[in-house]
């Protein structure tokens, strides 16, 4: 039973990887194509390297995600503290409105988005990005701070309270050193979804401004091209490295504190 | 000279009354216990005085100045929470700095005071300790070092003993006692145990339903429980039905006994309790009722026999030796330690009816 | 203080969650020249639209099936290895790489003369094509979609005291009668859960069918980005819209009240 389980288990995790290594194998491709293997190649490195356009739309596609992200935590805090201590029924309704952004299909954001920033006489290209995916980034914000808000006891606050603190101490000495994991969870989940994020920039955007993913979209309409095997093998090394990173570090922490106990 | 007074208070939330009519003056440097069943209003009391809830009718002054709507933050009352609420993002030291700290005092003066509450609370050498790496015993007294530091008039205690084990909870009740005195203000504490009630306070106010039943000396209280529900709750008991049938006698299932109560109408149904530890066994027929044992426990300082009579009542006393379990033997206590309660009285016709009966004799 | 600092929060919601929304449901009313029409419903009735949401939501029921199928074991296989937290970490992996990246991959998997008509041709089954049919897509998408199945099946699963499968055992029953009547039982919020969040996206993801299937395979989200980006009819667009936004609503209320949960396990 348990041996069936690992193999399953196993099973599952090769073929989840094998179309990833299957990209990243024919990005040293010499034949250009995704079909035979000809010969070792580093070219389509060289020319990612050296498409500046390419460059510019990663650099777009950071700074959309740091800048929007950064918005949706400041915008999403204060919601968040607001909705912390309101009464259920409210609280519930306002749940509601924030998760309206969570389960809307990406479709429906992009083109709801799309007539309003039409309306408003926002031109498409980086403004409309960035505003529509702070849009999407803040309920997420909101959603990763609340649960850590819940989790912190309320005597915490009236212990301040008792100590002499006002709103404002409150709020930057105890509630916020208190959620700011969930604070930087909330960040980095918003940077997670706006890196992530094809749809909705598909919608928004204007032809003067692109982003990773509408790119990849585009040249992948074109055909096959060993250009997006090259990011894409970038980009797997890079959140590999990331993770691996993260993995390390909270595994570390578990046991300095299980060292301390 | 610090007093609180409470002047017909009621809470309530949305429809239901937590508190009616709650009268009571707390007065300087003493230890008051609030005590009571979890749910009768003892904790919304200590928030009222706290200052993080305000009273939805009647008054609270604090000598003489009406508090009714200041906040937390502005009175001189600080609270123990009974998690303890410390921040979990600070060490000790912070921790206890931290109203210094909203209070903008000189660092000179503030590392001094906490340096000063960290001797009082034994707790110099955990000062950078995380709270994280605090046991219950320790946490508990960064809790109260944090309250103390800010000098308060009054000293809020929410259970604060209720998440230590028992021999932990038995220390601090004799560090609890030793800082009040030492200190010398007030110290409101919650509990809804009775024994801690006991050995703490200089007063205690037994609460039931939202309601003040009995107020007084922890003596008072254990000798003088106004009805069932308090002599029920503090200390055991063995409380039967009796009627009273003139000045100083009682009927107790067809049998009279002499009591030293008075003051009651004869043919009044009371309540009569004795303490366990008043009863005492001795040979059978030489008391004044006979039993046969029907089971003894030992319970360390005591063992606590339960017996049972001719007309099958229970009887509970505690006695420093056994019974054998069957025997026939006979209880014997005295008229003094019979105490009658009027069913429905209240704490002013109880005094009333104690003082007229007095000044009778 | 407090209110002061929600006003942003508040701002955000109504101009970019409601105000959007109720453009949109008020677009579906004007036609192509912005006249206010209720024809584009009356189209949507007429029979194309109504086989595509048919055909859309037979679709989205295959992916969320099969998807359930791969992920309820994984989840339990998840739940008895040793270090179940890096496995997981190593099957949620791959979703951060873009989800483009990975339908392009499969473009080259699928092709003509890709791996698997390769494998195919070798054991003499070969000559089929796979890419752009609908085959693909449900593979595809399956292939997308199952992490986020897994995540909240398996929280479920992981969320149950070992002590009720031994209690269970100790009552005498087998390992099956513990699945079906302790496990199954326990975890269909967290299945719930994943219905939802797998459900509706695979009706409206319109990249997937573009890239795989061609012009295929038509979902109300491949429709709604016709209307929109190509046939600049935004109109009948919205009308798609407000269609799929209903869906989104009968599949909430059917496996509804489970959003919370989901939040506070992330």
């Amino acid at each position: 039973m348990k041996k069936l389980s690992h193999l399953y288990l196993l099973i599952v995790i090769v073929l989840l990887y094998f179309p990833i290594l299957y990209l990243m194998f024919y990005s040293f491709n010499s034949a250009g194509n995704m079909s035979s293997f000809d010969s070792f190649t580093l070219e389509h490195y060289i020319s990612v390297f050296t498409n500046q356009r390419l460059i510019v739309i990663i650099i777009n596609t950071l700074a959309v995600a740091l800048i929007s992200s950064a918005a949706a935590v400041l915008i999403g805090l204060g919601g968040a503290l607001f909705m912390y201590n309101v009464k259920n029924s409210t609280r519930r309704i306002l749940l509601s409105i924030n998760n309206i952004m969570i389960v809307s299909p990406d479709v429906i954001i992009g083109a709801s988005l799309l007539i309003l920033f039409t309306l408003a006489g926002i031109s498409l290209g980086s403004v409309s990005v960035v505003l529509a995916h702070i849009a999407f980034s803040v309920p997420i914000v909101v959603l990763m701070i609340l649960p850590k808000l819940y989790n912190m006891n309320h005597s915490l606050v009236d212990a301040a309270r008792d100590l002499g603190a006002d709103y404002k101490t409150i709020i930057l000495k105890v509630i916020i050193p208190y959620i700011n994991p969930g604070i930087i969870a909330g960040f980095f989940m918003a940077l997670t979804y706006s890196l992530d994020d094809f749809a909705v920039t598909f919608f928004v955007t204007g032809s003067g401004f692109s982003v990773l993913s509408v790119e990849i979209y585009a040249m992948a309409r074109r055909g096959i091209s060993l250009e997006i095997n090259a990011v894409s093998t970038l980009i797997f090394l890079f959140v590999f490295a990331l993770v691996f990173i993260y993995y390390l570090l909270s595994t570390h922490k578990q046991l300095k504190k299980e060292k301390v106990l | 000279m610090t007093v609180i007074k409470l002047h017909n208070i009621t809470q309530s939330y949305d429809e239901n009354k937590i508190l009616h009519n709650i009268n009571y003056t707390f007065e300087n440097s003493k230890f008051y216990t609030i005590l009571g069943p979890s749910g009768c209003g003892k904790t919304t009391i200590l928030k009222l005085i706290g200052g993080f809830i305000h009273p939805t009718g009647g008054e609270i002054f604090f000598e003489n100045k009406k508090m009714n709507n200041v906040d937390a933050n502005k009175r001189k009352v600080n609270t123990v929470f009974q998690d303890y609420a410390l921040f979990p993002h600070l060490n000790v030291y912070d921790n206890i700095a931290f109203g210094l700290r909203v209070k903008k005092t000189c660092k000179k003066l503030l590392d001094d005071k906490v340096h000063e509450v960290l001797k009082l609370t034994n707790l110099m050498e955990y000062k950078y300790r995380d709270i994280s790496e605090l046991s219950g015993g320790q946490r508990q007294r960064v809790a109260i070092a944090r309250a103390v530091v800010n000098e308060p008039d009054i000293l809020l205690l929410d259970e604060p003993l209720s998440a230590l084990d028992q021999k932990l909870r038995v220390d601090m009740q004799y560090e609890l006692k030793e800082m009040q005195k030492r200190l010398g203000i007030i110290f409101i504490f919650v509990t809804h145990d009775q024994e801690e009630a006991l050995a703490l306070s200089d007063e205690i106010i037994v609460m039931q339903k939202g309601e003040i039943v009995q107020a007084g000396t922890p003596k008072d209280i254990y000798d003088e429980p106004l009805n069932r529900y308090v002599a029920d709750f503090i200390g055991e008991s063995n409380i039967v039905r009796g009627t009273m049938v003139k000045d100083k006698k009682v009927d107790i299932y067809n049998r009279t006994y002499a009591c030293i109560d008075g003051g009651i109408l004869p043919g009044t149904p009371v309540d009569v309790m004795i303490r366990p530890e008043d009863i005492y066994i001795v040979d059978h027929n030489l008391g004044k009722l006979n039993v046969t044992v029907d089971s003894a426990l030992f319970r360390g300082v005591h063992y606590e026999i339960c017996c049972i009579d001719e007309d099958g009542y229970e009887w509970v006393l505690h006695s420093t030796k056994n019974a054998e379990i069957g025997s026939r033997v006979a209880l014997n206590f005295n008229a003094e330690d019979i105490h009658i309660m009027i069913p429905g009285e209240d704490e002013d016709e109880f005094n009333e009816r104690l003082e007229s009966f007095q000044e009778d004799q | 203080m407090r209110r002061l600092l929600a006003v942003p929060y508040f701002i955000w919601m109504l101009v970019f969650v409601i105000t959007p929304l109720l453009l949109m449901a008020g677009y579906s009313f004007l036609d192509f020249s912005g006249n206010i029409t209720l024809n584009n419903y009356a189209e949507f009735f007429s029979g194309n639209y109504i086989k595509m949401t048919v055909s859309s939501f037979w679709y989205a029921f295959l992916i969320t099936i099969f998807t359930l199928l791969v992920s309820y074991p994984l989840a339990l296989a998840v739940r008895m290895t040793s270090n179940k937290t890096m496995w997981l970490l190593i099957i949620i992996l791959p979703t951060w790489i873009n989800l483009l990246l990975k339908t392009y991959a499969f473009i080259g998997i699928f092709g003509r003369n890709g791996v698997v008509n390769g494998i195919a041709g070798w054991l003499n089954i070969g000559g089929f094509q796979l890419l752009f049919s609908d085959a693909a897509f449900i593979i595809v998408s399956v292939y997308i979609f199952m992490p986020f199945m897994l995540l909240p099946v398996f929280n479920a699963i992981d969320d149950i005291d070992n002590n009720l499968l031994n209690a269970a055992r100790d009552l005498g029953a087998s390992r099956t009668e513990v699945l079906f009547k302790v496990i199954m039982p326990l975890s269909v919020e967290g299945v719930k859960t994943g219905v939802q969040v797998v459900f509706i996206p695979s009706l409206s993801l319109f990249m997937i069918t573009r890239l795989i299937t061609g012009n295929k395979v038509i979902t109300l989200g491949t429709a709604i980005e016709q209307q929109f980006l190509t046939n600049e009819n935004w109109g009948m667009g919205s009308t798609i819209g407000v269609f799929l936004i209903l869906m989104m609503l009968i599949v909430m209320i059917f496996t509804g009240g489970s959003s919370k949960k989901r939040v506070n396990k992330i």
